[in-house]
């Protein structure tokens, strides 16, 4: 899922301020699951907002609507109705939440009230791990599925640095290293063996570093 | 001209048996600006309540929870205490008072500590000079 943070309530005023209307919406997927863009943060951030205003006696119209995903269309146009009354959505989606909205209501201002940060899990209440990179060419059979890439802060793929210290990352002592964690996850499944066969340099002509990426796929297009 | 009554909103847990003789509205009528909202557990009071408490006109809101070893549903008063802490830390984000929510572990059935806590929580409130004039904003959904 994707990771996001809400942005501090002074940045967003400062993009929202010109406009007399604004229209909160969230997104109930990825973001209510970081417990950033859901419906109970559009709620909270919807209320906060209009006590913002009134703190300062000025008058606005917030209003709040959360969508269950903001990337796809059929749901985007869960808002169509409320938009049109509107100066400016303001957006608790991911970036490519804001893009889709920007891409199908195309004469409204978007404005990000999140800062997406990574592809990540849930790695229990209240921690959110980072653990891809969206590099499109995933090797994570050869390692256990823990990947170099995203878990190993020098992007190693075949074997450690040797400056990890107790299972700790050199760079970042507060993470694991991650090739402390390829190893005892591979020795636990009796499969230390992979490790013997060489991984290539990652080509990143087919990650982010490429431009931007697209997929089109025939048999799914209408 | 008469001073308009500070207005309070009071979520009380039902386990707490407040009103068990029935009188709820009746107390609420003896306190002008006072709005009692019973709730199955204090835990189900989350932040955007409280924020929408407050952008809905009320001056302040208390939240009213058993000791936390006495929870019906275990975890319930707990967890209210945490997001009423987490509210009051949006409140501060946007130079409100934070003292105007209010988490108060109250003895069942106690109307009298009710009071006393009533009596506390409006002097506070009062010694406030902003209001979260929220009249001026047009909530819609």
């Amino acid at each position: 899922m994707i990771v996001a943070e809400l942005k501090e309530i002074p940045e967003i005023r400062k993009m929202i301020d010109r406009y007399q209307s604004v229209l909160v919406v969230g997104c109930d997927s990825c973001v209510a699951e970081c417990a950033v863009g859901g419906r109970r943060e559009t709620a909270l951030l919807a209320a906060a907002i209009r006590l913002s205003y009134a703190k300062e006696n000025k008058s606005r119209i917030i209003t709040e609507a959360c969508l269950d995903r903001q990337c796809v269309d059929d749901f985007i146009e869960g808002v169509a109705s409320q938009v049109p009354e509107h100066d400016a959505i303001l957006s608790l989606g991911c970036g490519a939440g804001v893009q889709a909205l920007a891409r199908v209501y195309t004469d409204k201002p978007i404005i990000p009230a999140l800062d997406t940060l990574f592809i990540g899990e849930t790695e229990m209440r209240g921690v959110w791990q980072e653990n891809c990179l969206g590099c499109g060419q995933c090797k994570l059979g050869y390692f256990g599925a823990v990947c170099p890439v995203t878990r190993c802060s020098k992007k190693l793929m075949n074997g450690p640095c040797g400056g990890s210290k107790d299972g700790r990352c050199e760079v970042h002592p507060d993470i694991p290293c991650g090739w402390d964690m390829i190893l005892k996850r591979l020795e636990a499944l009796g499969e230390i063996d992979r490790l013997r066969e060489y991984v290539p340099p990652v080509d990143w002509s087919t990650s982010h570093s490429g431009g931007p990426r697209r997929v089109v796929r025939e048999d799914q297009k209408p | 001209m008469e001073k308009t009554p500070t207005k309070i909103v009071v979520y009380h847990c039902r386990n707490l048996r407040l009103f068990h003789d029935g009188r709820q509205k009746d107390f609420e009528r003896s306190r002008p600006g006072l709005k009692l909202v019973t709730i199955p557990c204090s835990g189900k009071v989350e932040a955007h309540h409280l924020l929408q408490t407050l952008a809905g006109g009320a001056r302040g809101a208390l939240v009213l929870a058993c000791a936390e070893k006495a929870c019906k549903y275990l975890e319930g008063s707990m967890r209210s205490h945490k997001r009423v802490d987490y509210a009051r830390v949006w409140l501060k984000k946007i130079g409100i008072e934070p003292e105007r929510l209010e988490f108060i572990h109250l003895p069942p059935m106690d109307r009298g500590a009710l009071d006393d806590v009533l009596e506390e929580f409006t002097r506070t409130l009062e010694s406030f000079e902003t209001v979260p004039a929220a009249a001026n904003i047009q909530q819609s959904r």
